[in-house]
């Protein structure tokens, strides 16, 4: 009773100390009181390291209790029955953590119900996810303690970087998946605000409403197949939509037509997240923050968490060999456009941003071949490495200049087939392919972006015809007026 | 207006092509003169405008670059306010500009001087137009006085309005009210007092009347104003058919041209970052552009699809650029009148990708990968053509205009004539309402002014506009601090001079500003240490290769282009030890680069990520969370594998051999080395009294994680480390047939001295020495008595500079502070690892002696320099000031426009920095190429032109100045500040209009203190001047 007291007090601290990051910084924001810098990078690091030794802690426990799944209930939120009449806040006290399935098997509800359960779950995938995010949320916290130094809008960072730190951790925890929901929107969130942190500039800001709507594709998607789940299986927790066994071993209650719908639409989710094909547009476009927050939540955490999404979701890919083929087809696409895209990218951070995705497509792909271990530590390494570049490429000349004095000679290009296979007119098309990064931006413009705005500009019309209809004359330079505020 | 007089350049060749060419390559001039950022070059990035008056230059900035001439009048009024402007200084300035004029009384309200000086001192005009709305808004602004109003001023105001209204303006007004009509007036009155006491005047509270008073002076000035045509009228030019655009349908075809040019830019400048090279580059800019954009591209941007058929239109039809690019221009409808003006605005909207390829295509010496002549007209052309399709696109999108562009301006002008927005009337009437409350001005007087001196008023305020205002703001400012500087040095000069008469030792720096409190700091520790200043490469221009390095660099100033090469060789006896060290950082660097390249491939890249990358977490949380320890693991890995530490400088070749990079002609001549190593000591002085040791410290600098680590480094070697030029002069002058010569020459050295080249870090305050094993064991003590002195200087001097970093405290012992300025060189995360020469202010040359002692914080270069041994036509002087007027004025104006206007001038916030192509920063994912410094190094700078003082005659000067045109330019356009100090007495005259005028000190009194931390100690800001005097016990 001890252990699993203890075990719950510290998967609380996991979870409440990133939120406590995030109230501090926010409620003082929010009633004007201005923290000094010192205070703030006490919080952040407070918090970071609590967070971290704490899911260190439940790790540990677990290795040596051998449990491999530690639930935390923190109850229903909102439950709509659909035959009783009660409804709104159900307050249910957190439950104490589970050893076996059997409980949570009265939490599965009947179909046709709604409700909106927060359960955040310690199992293999999310605690080393968890640890991962813990420490280079921190490490990069401390770097930017330093490096905005000044910086007028340090408080904002934080707060920003607060918010996404709570959406990593929790995301990683989530038992179910409007939690998962929820924590992804957070990410998703402060990294659009972080992508606009310069908003004195215009093109940040473009940049950012462009993640932030990539990301709203994604989203919707996300929605649509958690409503799905909930609506076949009658329940968001993956424990009981997985059905049996710890991840990676569940087995899904669902069909196979089922989980082929719910997963193409989780892909899509995923793809928008991890800057897949026909995502990819907006990564490089997403290095228009500060330094840190590009290292840590494009080039490290952020992009991985579509890839973690597929990993928690993985027994719907073994149900549906089709689905699996189309997770290994995007990631295999994917990986090929990146390759040239980063080929041919001549500034660090973009160059580095694509071989970033080179790397997530190859985990998806390893995510669809069925692999589940090597996937998650191929995104621990990766994600340690490409932080330590990313944080270190303002000091690329310094090292260009060093490898140079090393090696006695400029750098030797990189070994390539490009100049001996292809013959120059090829290559040419190939650059060019790479060069504009795919055409992605432009098809994504096309084809989606284009009809929204054509819809805007005839409902424009309409209202604008409407409105003269009804003033029973024309106003041709108001009209002319407000055409043109539509852009 | 609309053309920028660039002087001395004929304008009357019209052959369209050669016309044109000539045309860009004069407008280049305007382009950003920094070439790669690992050599930064320190230049006035108002260079090409210096033939014109500074003022003059900056009045046209914000029209020309779209950057800000000077600082914000609210900076300055807050300065003004702390007191580092005086009214006093406000006054005189005023009183310069206006001359006579200033004592007329203008429509009877005020003297001329008096207004302009209250529309300085006091804030009385709105911001934009937004804010006035803002603040108009809130209710306090028309209804209560402003509050540095005396009460006097109060009553008076209340007590005639309460005259006007209730006796006179009741029965007489429609007569003598000249701008408006009864009713109007009655009206305003009435709608002030309705809310309480309609009809009851003298029942009203004082409150009340306070807001009758306000609001007829608002509605008089509005009414007034409605008629009044504004003073020169801020005519704005639509000078491309984009600007015409933007103000139309509020759509920046820039916006669309920017990204792809400035990708196309990047990778055709790249120096082999990029995997893959552009197809045919080596085609040049504009066919490799062509060849690009005819390939593939159905799915590109859809502004850009019509692209291809054009491209291919021009490669069928193979014209070159120049023809492309004078299509462009009847093809968008450039009148010939327009075109230099139009070509100017074109060049500079990307001017940091421009400049680049300018400087690769005239610099090829500087680059790796160099540009092809014509490279600049290239770009110019597929930019235009770029420019074409943009603005077509969005014509056709957003108005559905279809025509031929010719037209289009035209059309725009017709179809959107009110677009040009002018000031509102409540924007101008503004400030009269708040002039009127501060001197007074009744609404019976506003109202009563004939139409003429209303007129006249508002022509005044009017004319005395922002751009006037701040920039007496500015002059105010400048004058202030030269005042208190040449004060300080006319009371230090009175003083008897201060030299030791036996030197123990003689230490050499560079003129650089940082080396100001090093030099204090040694004369404070030893007194009998004398200390010289002189540019950093001390006069041996050379291409350096070091021991372990790969490529030469230039050490000399930029505008020097070196004819010897120099190399470092490691001695014969550790030939082996190099050669297996050298293997192994070969090896060690591969395996690096290897490593480096596979992280960012696809196959190799999973099986290093997957396999090492969790061992990452290592170095990652060790270089940020342990950034000390992590130092100084990689500083002891290194050392493993680094040169060994003997080495010599392979510095002589023979008579005869021509100098070049191969073997043979690496070195100097013995001529070659003779006569520099007599000018270093003739332009400093020192060519008697030797002490037995005299070392010359070069300086650099070393910070990680920071594109601009350049910019720390020495600024007379281009931006690296003067160290090999230290140690190259003192192994000339240990030369005993250079001595030799010397001797013949007049300039005997003694042999017991002996000199040593070192290398000061001016990050971490520690000192490298050169060829230590050479030096005689005789001097062996003299040496280790000069590094314990070193080390009591690097303790005082970080402790001196930490008072300007935010993260030391205050309560630092000199050595607790020498910790933390090495600690922040060796920091991943550290954006100011110094300060570089930011603060400077001021120039000094002349002896030592003069001067020594003062506290000049950090704000003053220093040049050694002995009127009493130059020539009688000053030779000396003039070879000195040559190199030292143009570099330090390049310095400074850097710095000062930086600070002004960071994003305009400078490269803005490091923090977003991302280095493109290996030659320099954009901001984020995608922008212009950002030049200047950033905001992290200029941030305490203070904005000031350079005062120069010359401890020599005025005829010498006027002498310099007439014989030197770039010396010329720089002081008669007033770029920097000129004065000169009698080397006889305390006499001090400056340079104004072109002549020295004697200056008046206003003090003569220069506050004493016992040492420099005395004088600091607790404070952050810039300091006064003082001079330190050790207290006799």
């Amino acid at each position: 009773m001890v252990p699993n007291l203890l075990l719950t007090f510290t998967g609380i601290v996991v979870v409440v100390s990133p939120a406590a990051l995030l109230m501090m910084l926010g409620l003082t924001t929010l009633f004007r009181y201005k923290l000094s810098e010192v205070a703030i990078s006490r919080f952040a690091q407070t918090c970071s390291i609590t967070g971290l030794v704490s899911s260190l802690c439940i790790l540990s426990f677990m290795l040596v209790s051998g449990v491999r799944d530690v639930p935390l209930e923190f109850g229903n939120w909102v439950s709509l029955h659909h035959l009783s009449d009660s409804s709104g806040f159900e307050s249910e006290s957190p439950e104490s953590p589970k050893q076996s399935h059997g409980d949570a098997d009265s939490h599965v509800h009947q179909a046709g119900e709604f409700h909106l359960r927060m359960k955040f779950v310690f199992d293999r995938l999310s605690i080393p996810f968890a640890v991962m995010s813990f420490v280079l949320c921190g490490v990069i916290g401390s770097f930017a303690v330093k490096y905005l130094h000044l910086e007028p809008g340090y408080n904002r960072f934080f707060l920003f970087f607060s918010i996404f730190q709570l959406g990593m951790i929790w995301s990683s925890l989530a038992g179910t998946i409007e939690t998962l929901f929820f924590s992804w929107e957070l990410v998703g969130l402060s990294s659009a605000l972080l992508v606009a942190y310069y908003h004195d500039r215009p093109s940040p800001v473009q940049n950012g409403l462009r993640v932030w709507a990539v990301y709203r594709i994604a989203d919707a998607a996300f929605l649509v197949a958690a409503l799905s789940l909930h609506h076949l299986s009658g329940s968001g927790d993956f424990t009981v939509m997985m059905g049996e066994g710890d991840w990676p071993f569940g087995k899904v209650v669902i069909t196979e037509q089922q989980a082929l719908l719910v997963g193409l639409l989780l892909l899509v989710a995923a793809a928008g997240k991890s800057a897949l094909v026909p995502f990819s547009g907006w990564l490089p476009r997403a290095m228009e923050g500060p330094t840190p927050s590009s290292a840590v939540f494009y080039g490290a955490l952020s992009v991985h968490l579509g890839a973690f999404l597929l990993l928690r979701v993985s027994p719907l890919l073994e149900a549906s060999a089709i689905l699996s083929g189309c997770v290994v087809a995007l990631g295999l696409v994917t990986m090929i456009f990146a390759t040239m895209a980063t080929r041919v990218q001549s500034d660090v951070k973009s160059a580095l941003s694509y071989a970033s995705l080179i790397q997530v497509s190859i985990i998806v792909v390893e995510i669809g071949l069925g692999l589940r271990y090597i996937p998650l530590i191929h995104i621990i390494g990766h994600a340690c490495i490409r932080t330590l570049q990313l944080v270190r490429a303002p000091s690329l000349l310094k090292d260009y200049s060093s490898l140079e004095n090393a090696i006695g000679d400029h750098l030797p290009p990189a070994p390539s087939i490009w100049q001996r296979w292809f013959a120059p007119s090829t290559r040419e098309r190939f650059y060019r392919f790479a060069w504009e990064r795919g055409y992605m931006d432009s098809i994504l413009d096309d084809f989606v972006v284009q009809p929204f705005v054509h819809i805007f500009r005839c409902a424009n019309r309409i209202e604008l015809h409407c409105e003269r209809l009804l003033e029973g004359r024309s106003h041709s330079s108001a009209v002319a007026k407000k055409e043109r505020r539509k852009p | 207006m609309n053309t920028i007089p660039l002087s001395a350049v004929d304008k009357d060749d019209h052959q369209p092509a050669t016309g044109t060419k000539s045309l860009i390559h004069r407008l280049a001039a305007l382009l950003p003169s920094q070439g790669p950022i690992t050599a930064f070059a320190f230049q006035n990035p108002l260079q090409g405008l210096e033939d014109q008056s500074f003022v003059d230059v900056l009045r046209q900035v914000e029209h020309i670059y779209g950057c800000e001439p000077f600082l914000q009048e609210g900076v300055y009024r807050k300065k003004f306010i702390d007191g580092r402007i005086t009214v006093n200084d406000l006054s005189e300035i005023v009183a310069e500009d206006l001359k006579p004029a200033g004592d007329y009384r203008i429509a009877g309200l005020i003297y001329c001087s008096e207004l302009r000086l209250s529309m300085l001192t006091h804030s009385i005009n709105p911001g934009t137009e937004n804010e006035l709305r803002w603040e108009l808004g809130g209710i306090e602004a028309i209804r209560r006085f402003r509050d540095d109003l005396s009460h006097r001023d109060r009553e008076n105001l209340v007590d005639s309005t309460k005259r006007w209204v209730t006796s006179d303006f009741q029965g007489k007004a429609s007569d003598r009210a000249f701008g408006l009509t009864a009713e109007e007036l009655f009206a305003t009155v009435q709608k002030s007092i309705s809310r309480v006491h309609l009809g009851k005047p003298n029942a009203l509270p004082e409150s009340s009347w306070e807001t009758i008073c306000l609001s007829l002076l608002w509605k008089i000035s509005r009414l007034r104003m409605k008629s009044t045509p504004r003073y020169r009228g801020k005519s704005v030019v639509y000078l491309r058919p984009r600007d015409l655009l933007l103000a139309a349908v509020k759509a920046d075809s820039d916006e669309l041209v920017h990204p792809v040019l400035g990708r196309f830019c990047s990778a055709y400048l790249d120096q082999g970052y990029a995997h893959w090279q552009l197809p045919g580059r080596d085609q040049g800019f504009f066919n490799a552009f062509l060849s690009l954009f005819s390939a593939g591209g159905h799915f590109t941007s859809r502004w850009l699809r019509p692209l291809g058929k054009e491209v291919k239109r021009i490669q069928q039809a193979g014209m070159t650029a120049i023809e492309s690019l004078e299509e462009s221009l009847l093809c968008l409808g450039i009148r010939p009148q327009d075109k230099e003006a139009f070509l100017t605005r074109s060049l500079l909207a990307l001017r940091g990708w421009a400049g680049m390829v300018w400087q690769t295509e005239t610099r090829p010496d500087r680059v790796y990968v160099p540009s092809a002549e014509g490279s600049l007209i290239d770009y110019l052309a597929v930019r235009l053509l770029l420019d074409r399709f943009a603005i077509a696109w969005i014509a056709n999108d957003l108005l559905g205009y279809r025509e031929s562009l010719t037209q289009l301006s035209s059309f725009l002008t017709a179809h959107f004539p009110g677009e040009r927005m002018g000031e509102s009337v409540e924007h101008r009437a503004y400030p009269i309402l708040q002039l009127a409350q501060l001197h007074g001005w009744t609404p019976v007087q506003l109202a009563e002014l004939s139409n003429a001196n209303w007129a006249e008023l508002i022509r005044e305020v009017e004319s005395f506009s922002q751009f006037e205002r701040r920039r007496v703001f500015h002059l105010a400012m400048e004058r202030r601090l030269a005042h208190q500087a040449l004060d300080a040095i006319a009371a230090r000069a009175s003083l008897p001079h201060s030299k030791p008469d036996l030197p123990r030792m003689q230490v050499f720096t560079c003129i650089d500003a940082r080396e100001e409190s090093f030099r204090r700091h040694i004369e404070e520790v030893a007194p009998d240490v004398e200390t010289f200043g002189n540019a950093g490469f001390f006069n041996v221009p050379m291409y350096f290769r070091g021991a372990g390095e790969a490529h030469f660099t230039a050490l000399c100033p930029i505008v020097v282009k070196p004819k010897n090469w120099v190399v470092e060789d490691v001695v014969l006896s550790l030939i082996d030890s190099d050669r297996q060290r050298a293997n192994a950082r070969r090896w060690v660097g591969t395996a690096t680069h290897q490593f480096n390249t596979g992280t960012r491939g696809s196959v190799s890249g999973a099986v290093l990520t997957a396999v090492l990358g969790p061992l990452f977490t290592a170095p990652l949380v060790g270089r940020i969370i342990f950034p000390r320890l992590t130092a100084r693991m990689h500083r002891t890995a290194r050392g493993l594998m680094a040169t060994p530490p003997v080495t010599r400088l392979r510095l002589e070749r023979p008579d005869g051999t021509p100098a070049g990079p191969d073997d043979e002609g690496i070195g100097f001549t013995l001529t070659e080395m003779i006569a520099m190593g007599e000018r270093a000591l003739r332009d400093t002085g020192l060519t008697s009294n030797f002490a037995r040791l005299v070392i010359i410290l070069g300086h650099g600098s070393n910070c990680l994680n920071n594109p601009h680590e350049s910019a720390y480094h020495c600024g007379a070697c281009s931006g690296a480390p003067g160290a090999a030029n230290a140690r190259a002069l003192a192994a000339i002058l240990n030369d005993r047939r250079v001595r030799t010569q010397l001797l013949a020459r007049g300039i005997a050295i003694p042999d017991e001295t002996h000199f040593i080249g070192g290398l000061h870090n001016t990050a971490t305050e520690s000192i490298r020495y050169f060829d230590l094993e050479l030096l005689p064991t005789s001097h062996v003590r003299d040496i280790k008595a000069a590094m314990e002195i070193f080390s009591r200087v690097a303790e005082r001097n970080a402790h001196e500079r930490c008072r300007r970093f935010e993260t030391a405290s205050i309560h630092f012992t000199p050595m607790e502070a020498l910790k933390h300025v090495e600690d922040r060189a060796e920091d991943l995360a550290q954006t100011r690892p110094e300060y570089g020469n930011s603060t400077n202010a001021m120039c000094f040359v002349g002896r030592r002696s003069r001067v020594r002692g003062l506290f000049l914080d950090r704000r003053s270069f220093l040049m050694s320099y002995d009127a009493s041994q130059d020539t009688q036509d000053v030779a000396i002087l003039a070879r000195i000031l040559a190199a030292v007027i143009p570099v330090c004025e390049g310095i400074n104006m850097l710095y000062t426009l930086s600070s002004i206007d960071n994003s305009g001038w400078g490269s803005g916030t490091k923090l977003p920095h991302n280095i493109t192509s290996l030659l320099g920063v954009m901001d984020g994912a995608a922008s212009d190429l950002r030049t200047g410094l950033p905001w992290q190094g200029v941030d305490i700078h203070e904005p000031v032109r350079l005062l120069f003082v010359v401890e020599a005659t005025a005829s010498a000067l006027l002498k310099i100045i007439d014989e030197n045109p770039t010396i010329a330019r720089i002081c008669r356009n007033e770029w920097a500040q000129l004065a000169v100090l009698d080397p006889h007495s305390n006499r001090i005259q400056r340079l104004c209009g072109g002549v020295f005028i004697d200056y008046e000190p206003l003090t003569a009194e220069l506050t004493q203190t016992p040492s420099s931390v005395d004088w600091y100690r607790g404070r952050s800001d810039h300091l006064g001047f003082a001079n330190v005097v050790e207290e006799k016990p």
